[in-house]
């Protein structure tokens, strides 16, 4: 039989094995899902797309010219969510905010001879972002309102902008889900070797040495199911990412090719490194898990890594998967990469990792064959 | 001319001489079968003619080849069942049995070999939820879907039930009529008595014995056990007792209760004698029985141990 047949074959059958195992649905699709929708959630500012909102009830006891004014100011203010249409007692707006049933409340002058503006929280709220938006909006209130009254045009003006090398409107959605992706293909090959450790536990590997079949090819076939696992993997995680949280990507396709294909092979080869050791499906779970859990952690996935301290930044400067991470934000936010030097220094490190990795397993398979019993 | 020739293997591990000196041929179409206690040296023996393992010396031909020039042409020729029947547990019977067809130049069709081992009405079932013995039938069956001149068996049959052992039992008849030549290693003597062209007896890492079955237990020993159960109570055992003492064929005897036992180098004279004297006398024998010996007792008579199942 041809070696390209035969290569078909291994393809389809690992294939089909991947497909029907139950763990590698839950490790490699739902497990990263519900974690990336879990640190959206929390971080990300849920599903508004980062809009601020604030409920907030006014409270009129004494209709005059200032109070209508101001009252009329405060509707055109769009983030501001009036908890009823019309403004309401002091004694009913005070219970709300005793339940917390609304951010704020402003109490508006009572004759017109009062210029004051009174924001009242509540008390276990006093620090809150929110209350401090509040109050940051109400100053700008204010300060529109006297210039309004005075007649006069404000001279200079504050506008802030977030920059990123790339894309203007990188979030961290954006910085998340590209993370998230980096992790989920990582552990994908950080993992995925643990049918080696089954299969020569329970004799496989032995048993298909007594066939003329193509050990070569067999991996061949086995890293090809890999890269359509990732691909899933990309194509899931991305669809929510954009969909569900409103992430934006400025895709390059040749650096996320480049990228995906030199971190798949290098994690793929750390788990096989990880099998050539381990004697048990336990022991390789537990070195899996601690890798994974380092590299979570120290290569910037959730949080950048510029924000840890400085004795840690070297460790992450030598992490595969930081440079991998890296490499697949180059391709899906930054919109750049192949064409950079830095780039291709990442892919380098990230390479060595895995020629490193395979050859100490290749060594130590060798080394194993001939002590088997 | 033998289709596997075995000349002085040796292999130690360690300081433990697993395989000491062992020699033997095995001619095309013949069932030839391995016995021995644990540690004898059956596994790693087999591994050696398997190439699993390299020996330190000696040397292994299969129809004229060596592992260490012709690996993949021996691999063609040769199909193998290893004790721990290791196949891919997520795919089906008819997709293992087509892709290990996958792996030789020339396979049989997955159709006949499901045939063979009788599997054709479970072959879309995974192999997770098959039975004990589906599972060694399906690990034959991966044995022979190259169509190999030579089948090893290692222990195909052990922790089966009775009707799961007799299934495999029809296998390996089958391959003998197709004049597939078999290697066997079992813990069951009465599987390599029935299923043997020549039993080779290993211990300690040497061929104790090797002949046919009926040869070994011919060689062993002359006498026979005869049993004689009498319906009317102790007196007639003990006087027939006291005839058969007399009688110079008669080797020993025992007696309990109504049960008899005589040793005879000459069973049929012994009893010629004994029921001579039973219809003189007008006892009633119920029940007779001449015990045939066994490979067990030959086992034992050979390596002076004790047969362990």
């Amino acid at each position: 039989m041809s070696n390209g047949k035969q290569l078909r074959k291994l393809f389809g059958a690992q294939m089909k094995m991947m497909f029907r195992e139950k763990q590698v649905w839950f490790w490699s699709l739902f497990f990263p899902i519900i974690l990336m929708v879990l640190f959206m959630v929390i971080f990300g500012g849920g599903g508004s797309g980062g809009e601020f909102k604030a409920s907030i009830a006014v409270v009129k006891s004494n209709a005059n010219a200032t109070s209508d004014m101001l009252e009329n100011q405060l509707r055109q203010v769009t983030v501001f969510e009036w908890k009823s249409e019309q403004p309401v007692d002091k004694e009913k707006a005070d219970t709300w905010i005793k339940d917390e049933d609304v951010d704020a409340v402003i109490i508006l002058p009572a004759s017109e001879d009062i210029k004051l503006l009174e924001l009242v929280v509540n008390k276990e709220n006093e620090q809150s972002t929110t209350t401090q938006a509040i109050r940051g909006i109400l100053d700008q209130f204010v300060q529109q309102t006297n210039y309004a009254v005075a007649g006069v045009e404000p001279t200079f003006k504050v506008e802030m902008q977030s920059v990123s090398n790339g894309s203007e409107d990188l979030s961290y959605v954006d910085f998340l889900l590209t993370g998230m992706i980096a992790l989920s293909v990582a552990q994908g090959g950080l993992f995925g070797m643990v049918d080696m450790v089954e299969m020569r536990r329970k004799g496989l590997l032995k048993r298909l040495k007594m066939t003329p079949v193509k050990m070569g090819l067999f991996g061949i076939g086995g890293m090809m199911v890999r890269f359509v696992l990732g691909v899933i993997q990309i194509v899931f995680l991305t669809v929510i990412g954009v969909f569900g949280f409103g992430a934006n990507l400025h895709l390059d396709v040749s650096t996320l090719v480049v990228a995906f294909f030199i971190g798949t092979l290098a994690f793929n080869a750390l788990g096989y490194l990880f099998s050539s050791f381990s004697k048990s499906i336990e022991a390789y779970m537990g070195m899996a898990n601690i890798a994974s859990f380092l590299m979570m952690f120290l290569s910037g996935i959730f949080f950048p890594t510029e924000g840890f301290p400085d004795w840690l930044q070297p460790v992450s400067h030598v992490l595969p998967l930081t440079y991998f991470v890296n490499g697949m934000r180059d391709g899906m936010v930054y919109g750049s990469g192949i064409a950079t030097g830095e780039f291709w220094e990442g892919i380098a490190i990230l390479g060595a990792w895995g020629i490193v990795a395979f050859g100490i397993g290749l060594l130590i398979y060798r080394k194993g064959k001939a002590e088997v019993r | 001319m033998s289709i596997l020739e075995v000349k002085g293997l040796r292999k130690s591990f360690g300081t433990v001489k697993a395989v000491e000196e062992i020699s033997f041929s095995v001619e095309a179409g013949e069932v030839f079968t391995i016995i021995g206690p644990n540690g004898a040296g059956k596994t790693t023996t087999l591994e050696m003619i398997e190439g699993l393992q390299t020996p330190d010396s000696g040397t292994v031909t299969i129809d004229g080849l060596t592992w260490a020039k012709n690996s993949d042409q021996i691999k063609y020729r040769i199909g193998v069942q290893p004790q721990s029947s290791a196949m891919f547990e997520l795919l089906t019977v008819e997709e293992n049995l087509d892709l290990f067809a996958s792996f030789y130049p020339r396979s049989k069709q997955a159709s006949e070999v499901l045939e063979m081992i009788n599997l054709t009405n479970h072959r879309g079932k995974r192999v997770k939820s098959l039975s004990g013995g589906q599972r060694q039938r399906l690990a034959i069956g991966l044995a022979m879907i190259s169509d190999p001149q030579i089948i090893f068996l290692d222990e195909p049959t052990t922790g089966l039930d009775p009707q799961a052992r007799r299934n495999i039992w029809d296998i390996v008849l089958k391959l003998k009529e197709l004049g597939k030549t078999t290697i066997l290693t079992t813990h069951y003597m009465e599987e390599a008595e029935k299923l043997s062209d020549r039993v080779c007896i290993v211990d300690q890492g040497r061929i104790v014995s090797l002949d046919t079955p009926a040869a070994l237990i011919d060689r062993l020993t002359k006498e026979r056990e005869v049993r004689l159960h009498f319906q009317d109570g102790e007196n007639a055992a003990i006087d027939t007792e006291e005839v058969a003492k007399e009688m110079s064929t008669v080797v020993r005897t025992a007696r309990e209760g109504q049960a008899l036992k005589l040793w005879s180098i000459q069973p049929e004279e012994t009893l010629y004698g004994v029921f001579g004297f039973t219809k003189e006398r007008g006892y009633r024998v119920e029940q007779v029985s001449i015990r045939e010996m066994s490979l067990e007792d030959v086992f034992i008579a050979f390596t002076g141990k004790e047969w362990r199942d």
